[in-house]
């Protein structure tokens, strides 16, 4: 029951898009459109996990007064605010809801991701070695790529971009169509182990 | 500690104020530099341009990330929504992700400014946020009847009454797909637009996934690529070189020439459009806004900052292979 | 004056990020607080309005199509996946999506595989095909884990690395200049939009 009716509603559902994939008939379409009525309907309530995850977890550490607590205070504060000025003055352009994304998570978010440049500086400077000779190759490589793609690399020499674009179009081309095969693979056969009922990590633990 | 020694432990925040000085001072101190155009971005340029002044067939925009990519991807997505602009394409655009939603908004709005005869629903349409649930659903449907299957835009209009669709009824029309991602989103559309129904299918991604996607335009499952702040400084050069060129030859723009693009250049540093080429220099009236170049301009800092990382990785490897055999020397 | 505003709150939150550069410090712990807040209340109202709303209430409350009662309740079993004894009921929604599994099977296939293989059995009438050949084949046999890479097999093995360190090489300088463009990005909005430094 907890484990045998999940995996069977996925074994029998897995096979009868097999089927839908191979079979245009009009029964297919028609489970297809059962499906997808369906899923739209039970996706909404995805989003609710994650809510409850976030105050479940800051909650107890408000709670507790575990150290930092005030923190915690500032994200769910901050949730409540932006899903209430939502509900409550709508989402189109010139609301507090859209300014509130404009103004405070995209320039956060953008700046959390833009310092990985400061950190592969620095790791430029105090890790990346040149220890082998297929470590070499691999650097030499990257400073070919990286002065073929900039104006000053064009403006040294012609060679140097395209260098880099027989490097990306060569060497490249045939390692990441050999990844992309084994990938390919791999994903086909975790998705027919999933289909056979063999993988079940996504039911999670007992 | 030797200097050499003390020079490899040096405090990584020296390293971060070296690199936020060689991204600052070009941008305060811009100049003009040449941009050269590959083919993954010419390819793009000419299958869109392949669209122009034509009434069933269009192209779609998929935003498939949010803010934290927007420097490499915002640029491309204006150029490229220029572009249809400047040679009349029918153009949407449509995401599945709630963050994509106002950068979507944001990217037509910041096009758009230069067009005041431009009409939602008529020029271009913007489907909106569909949730992410809906993209199988759609990607499928559009294959079938695209109104059918998106229903209604991002102000809740019907899209089968919009002027736009005149002409417009699945891929066979919106014949161009391109997905602007910071991760393989495209595949999806590779897999089933282009697999079920031969859709084109394009990418506008970061530079991070660029080197991975070489293999599907090889293959021809991608017809072009923009990768990263490159792609979208080449773009915007194409587009400045031949959809908004103007003279009295070219009203509306000319056609693509791979002679024309190797041999013209067009300064950023002027407030005014201007080609420079073997048969010398042509100005224009025509205003070259910031957000035309945005990325030629960032080009320049990212031209620095290359050279800053090569020098720190030799310089590294220098003082590492120096001092790794020698004993620990106190001053 | 709103925009001023605006610019002056997103260069303020930009650079206690940036704070965090010359060490943690209580702006930086505001902000990273901040922005999971704002993040997460973003969600609620968009999937609110563009899921619940069209796809649970109008349905069953205003067109009357009360079948869809039954996957409704199939996705409130969701929250039962914090309480300890009943979060068993939360594998039934997770079911539902997963069945999908089926047509990515042949999808996936025929894309990462098929159309892969069929462009690398082109013509080799150049050096740059038979490289690409020579590098396709050498990088799965290295990937063949179950025999061993010695001999002549661990030969062919070491031709598929060299191809990927190239590979590799390549993706990093890509990666650096990924990184190095998100920065550039923050830069031209602080020197541009908020100080006006570049027009």
């Amino acid at each position: 029951m907890k484990r045998q009716i999940p995996l069977i509603i996925v074994i029998t559902l897995g096979f009868l898009f097999v089927a839908h994939t191979f079979i245009p008939s009009k029964a297919s379409v028609d489970f297809y459109d059962w499906w997808v009525s369906w899923s739209k309907a039970i996706s909404p309530f995805a989003v609710v996990l994650g809510i409850l995850s976030l105050f479940m977890v800051h909650g107890t550490k408000i709670q507790r007064k575990a150290p930092n607590w005030q923190y915690s205070m500032v994200t769910l504060l901050a949730l409540v605010i932006t899903a209430f000025s939502g509900f409550a003055w709508g989402t189109n352009e010139g609301t507090p809801f859209l300014w509130l994304f404009e103004n405070v998570q995209m320039p956060m978010s953008a700046t959390m991701f833009s310092l990985l440049a400061f950190y592969i500086a620095s790791a430029a400077y105090k890790a990346f070695r040149a220890k082998s000779l297929q470590a070499t190759v691999l650097l030499v490589a990257a400073f070919i790529v990286m002065m073929g793609q900039v104006p000053i690399g064009a403006a040294i020499s012609k060679w140097i971009p395209e260098t880099a674009q027989w490097i990306l179009n060569v060497p490249n081309l045939a390692a990441k169509r050999g990844i992309a095969t084994g990938v390919g693979l791999g994903m086909t056969a975790t998705a027919l182990k999933i289909l056979l009922g063999i993988e079940r990590t996504y039911l999670g633990s007992d | 500690m030797s200097i050499l020694q003390r020079f490899q432990n040096i405090d990584r925040r020296w390293i971060y104020l070296v690199v936020a000085l060689c991204i600052i001072v070009p941008l305060l101190i811009p100049f003009n530099s040449k941009t050269y155009v590959t083919d993954p971005s010419s390819n793009l340029y000419q299958k869109i341009d392949s669209f122009a002044g034509k009434e069933d067939k269009a192209v779609l925009l998929s935003f498939s990330h949010d803010a934290s990519t927007m420097a490499e991807l915002f640029p491309m997505e204006v150029s490229i929504l220029r572009h249809c602009f400047e040679r009349n394409i029918k153009v949407f655009t449509i995401c599945f992700s709630p963050p994509s939603a106002p950068l979507m908004a944001y990217a037509l709005n910041v096009a758009k400014e230069d067009y005041p005869n431009l009409q939602s629903g008529v020029d271009y349409c913007n489907f909106g946020y569909k949730p992410y649930g809906l993209f199988l659903p759609i990607v499928l449907g559009m294959g079938d009847d695209v109104a059918e299957a998106v229903q209604t835009d991002a102000d809740g209009r019907k899209i089968k009454n919009l002027e736009i669709m005149n002409g417009i009824r699945n891929y066979d029309d919106l014949n161009l797909i391109i997905d602007f991602a910071a991760s393989s989103a495209v595949f999806s559309w590779i897999t089933y637009a282009r697999v079920r129904f031969g859709a084109n299918v394009a990418a506008g991604v970061t530079a991070v996934m660029a080197a991975d996607n070489y293999p599907y335009l090889q293959s021809g499952q991608l017809v072009g690529m923009l990768s990263g702040l490159k792609g979208a400084a080449e773009y915007e050069k194409l587009v400045d070189v031949f959809a908004a060129y103007e003279d009295a030859e070219y009203p509306n723009g000319r056609e693509y020439s791979p002679e024309v693009i190797k041999d013209t250049w067009v300064p950023i540093m002027s407030k005014k459009v201007s080609y420079e080429s073997s048969d010398g220099i042509v100005e224009t009236d025509v205003e070259l806004p910031y957000k035309f170049k945005q990325a030629r301009i960032g080009m320049n800092a990212q031209s620095i900052a290359h050279i800053m990382i090569i020098l720190f990785i030799i310089l590294g490897n220098i003082g590492y292979f120096m001092t790794r055999n020698k004993p620990d020397e106190t001053i | 004056m709103l925009e001023f505003i605006s610019n002056l709150i997103a260069a303020l939150l930009t650079l206690f990020i940036f704070s965090f550069l010359y060490k943690d410090n209580p702006f930086y712990r505001f902000a990273e607080h901040l922005l999971v807040g704002v993040s997460m209340g973003y969600a609620i109202p968009l999937v609110y309005i563009n899921a619940f709303i069209p796809f649970v209430y109008r349905p069953i409350f205003l067109e009357g199509n009360f079948w869809l009662i039954i996957p409704s309740c199939i996705g409130i079993l969701y929250i039962f996946r914090f309480t300890k004894n009943l979060s068993w009921l939360s594998r039934y929604p997770i079911a539902f999506g997963m069945g999908i599994v089926g047509m990515g099977v042949p999808m996936s296939m025929h894309s990462s595989v098929l159309v892969q293989m069929r462009n690398a059995m082109r013509p080799v009438d150049s050096i740059n095909s038979l490289l690409i050949f020579i590098g396709t084949v050498t990088i799965l046999l290295y990937f063949y884990f179950s025999k061993p890479h010695k001999g002549l097999y661990g030969k062919f093995t070491n031709v598929g690395i060299w191809f990927m360190m190239v590979g590799f090489g390549a993706s990093f300088g890509y990666t650096v200049m990924a990184r190095i463009s998100l920065l550039i990005g923050r830069i031209q909005f602080l020197l541009g939009d908020f100080l006006g430094f570049i027009k």
